[in-house]
């Protein structure tokens, strides 16, 4: 291998670099810092931001699963304080800011390199956009919208779709709301959708393995998923178009650990570096935070990206779904009963 | 009294570390039904106007009854069967109706989706054999839920009740023969009355414990079968409306503890 004398530069200032830091930090003594996150995959391309933070610090990183916001929620109640980071969903997060139970981010120690707007909250870091789209099994008659997937008379066969309410915009797509005119959403109108195609959906599911594994079982044919679950999946096919693109934050409990926290900041910065963004989306068809990200994905797999399609797909509407939670959570399950 | 005593000073530790660990928390939490985030009775107000979660209870204790009237049904040939079995060949079964404790409930679960799936065991001989065009939708369904509680319950059933017939006095059926009662009446007049406080036992049981299944209904009820269990899950865990939940755990404890009060009304009569 020949190396430029530029790169050798380079390489040369990043080694001191790197063995300069490490004695700075270490001073800190943080000898690990613990960490609650959706697991899966998705937790394993954490993996690529945390080597090179270890490597550099020392401070080891150890990842639990899975972040259900409950567990946010007794763990600051109870005082616990060895949490450092959780990964919520944007709408828990907005939850978590009104339940009082996340701190402020400190953004002048993260020093992050560019990244979205959106993704840059002052409560949280937001790490990692996915989408919700429709999928089908390749045998399948593909539909190109959610009309499409509504129409069972002339797509026939099973679906399943997410045991949440978030289906309810796919039902107002599908009813031939624009999606500019979607929010705030026609409850009852989303609903009246629902109850036309909700006999043929044969499962709600609640993990997002289930919806690859039922069409790979050919237990349906169509299907709600989260978009990282069916790229690149053989025998299924799928579509960006009309998908809801939303993004997952890390946020620090309340009262967490000073140093933990300020080691956390630290493994913050790993996360918004697009190099190391471009790893973690080699693990999982999901995307960082960075808008120089798009460019330099895998052309051949460009396609599988959620933040490729941004135009294509309708943003997570937080505040709406945050300010009617009670309002939707109950008539969801009202939905449900009559099933 | 000196054995008694010392056996008093073991068991205390224990009974300090079941109050500390188990039971203040349990209060604690049921408390945040009224007490949180001050004495406030809002939380059962909204819980007794929402039909909802009136008719998803209403749904879990339908589910609780078919279970257990199925386990009965199976339950009950099954252990007289076992009764009458010799030796080694009871030995045998016995060891068959227990075998499933062993496994995982979630490994048993799964297991059902892969013989009663659309593409499972079942469907496929059914299409092959040409009874039925398409699949059977065994699963996805109460059917399905019912199945999987029905199959993890059983022996919950099948154990006690095996034990409760063993017990019973072989001369006092000898003796209906001797009087001249037919097998059918010595079975109807003697054995049933003699089992049923096992029998009744064991159907409570297996009713408490389905009013509390979570894994079964979120797995082979497709999201399609709403139970309570299912229903706090959310509420603890995504909404997170705690003291709406502790409402209705406090609720379920109620109705519970009442059933089990039932419970052991009928096991001491079985036993005396």
């Amino acid at each position: 291998m020949r190396l430029t004398r530029r790169e050798l530069l380079a390489t040369g200032s990043a080694l001191a670099a790197g063995l300069a830091a490490p004695g700075i930090l270490r001073a800190q003594g943080v000898k690990e810092i613990r960490m609650i996150e959706a697991g899966g995959k998705s937790g394993d391309s954490m993996e690529p931001y945390i080597k090179p933070f270890t490597e550099a610090t020392g401070t080891k990183v150890v990842r639990e699963s899975p972040n259900t916001f409950g567990k946010l929620r007794s763990l600051v109640q109870a005082g616990q304080t060895n949490i450092c980071l959780f990964e919520a969903g944007s709408t828990s997060m907005e939850q978590a800011k009104a339940l009082n139970l996340i701190e402020p981010l400190d953004w002048d120690a993260i020093q992050p390199e560019a990244m979205y707007p959106e993704a840059k909250d002052p409560m949280g870091f937001g790490w990692q956009y996915y989408s919700t789209l429709m999928a089908w099994r390749s045998d399948a008659k593909a539909p190109k919208n959610w009309a499409d997937f509504f129409n069972t008379k002339d797509f026939p066969g099973k679906r399943t779709m997410q045991d949440r309410p978030y289906g309810l915009v796919f039902a107002l797509l599908a009813d031939g709301v624009p999606v500019d005119k979607l929010y705030p959403l026609d409850v009852d109108r989303a609903f009246k959708a629902m109850d036309r195609i909700k006999k043929d959906v044969a499962i709600w599911w609640s993990a997002g393995a289930q919806p690859p594994q039922l069409l790979k079982d050919n237990e349906v044919q169509y299907a709600v998923s989260y978009s990282g679950r069916v790229a690149g999946t053989p025998g299924i096919d799928y579509t960006y178009e009309q998908a809801i693109l939303d993004l997952a934050y890390l946020v620090v409990p309340k009262g967490a650990n000073k140093a933990d926290k300020a080691a956390a900041m630290r493994l913050l910065r790993e996360f918004s570096k697009p190099a190391l963004q471009l790893e973690a989306a080699k693990i999982i068809s999901y995307t960082g935070p960075s808008p120089a990200l798009p460019a330099m994905l895998p052309k051949d797999r460009l396609a599988e990206y959620p933040t490729v399609h941004r135009e294509k797909q309708v943003i997570h509407n937080v505040k709406w779904w945050f300010d009617n939670a009670d309002m939707i959570e109950k008539r969801w399950q009202q939905f449900k009963l009559s099933l | 009294m000196r054995i008694g005593r010392n056996a008093g000073s073991y068991v205390v530790p224990l009974l300090v570390l079941m109050v500390v660990a188990f039971d203040v928390p349990i209060l604690l939490m049921l408390a945040q039904s009224v007490l949180s985030p001050h004495p406030t009775v809002a939380h059962w107000a909204e819980f007794t106007e929402s039909p909802i979660y009136f008719r998803v209870l209403g749904n879990t204790f339908q589910i609780a009854v078919i279970t257990s009237a199925v386990c009965g049904l199976i339950g009950y040939p099954l252990a007289y069967w076992m009764r009458g079995l010799g030796g080694r060949a009871q030995l045998a079964v016995v060891t068959l109706v227990l075998l499933p404790f062993w496994i995982s409930i979630l490994v048993r679960t799964y297991a059902w989706i892969v013989v009663l799936g659309n593409n499972g065991f079942v469907n496929r001989s059914l299409i092959g054999l040409g009874i039925t065009d398409r699949p059977i939708s065994f699963l996805y369904n109460q059917l399905g839920v019912t199945i999987g509680t029905t199959n993890v319950l059983l022996p919950f059933l099948v154990l006690p009740l095996f034990a409760a017939m063993l017990k019973i006095d072989e001369r006092l059926l000898q003796a209906a023969a001797t009087l001249g009662a037919p097998r059918r009446a010595i079975f109807w007049r003697v054995f049933f009355p003699l089992s049923l406080p096992a029998f009744a036992a064991g159907l409570v049981l297996v009713f408490i414990l389905t009013l509390g299944f979570y894994v079964t209904p979120a797995i082979l009820g497709g999201g399609r079968v709403p139970m309570i269990s299912n229903m706090l899950d959310v509420l603890i865990n995504q909404m997170p409306r705690w003291e709406l939940a502790a409402a209705i755990s406090t609720l379920l404890l109620a109705a519970t503890l009442a059933l089990y009060g039932v419970y052991r009304t009928i096991a001491a009569r079985s036993a005396s």
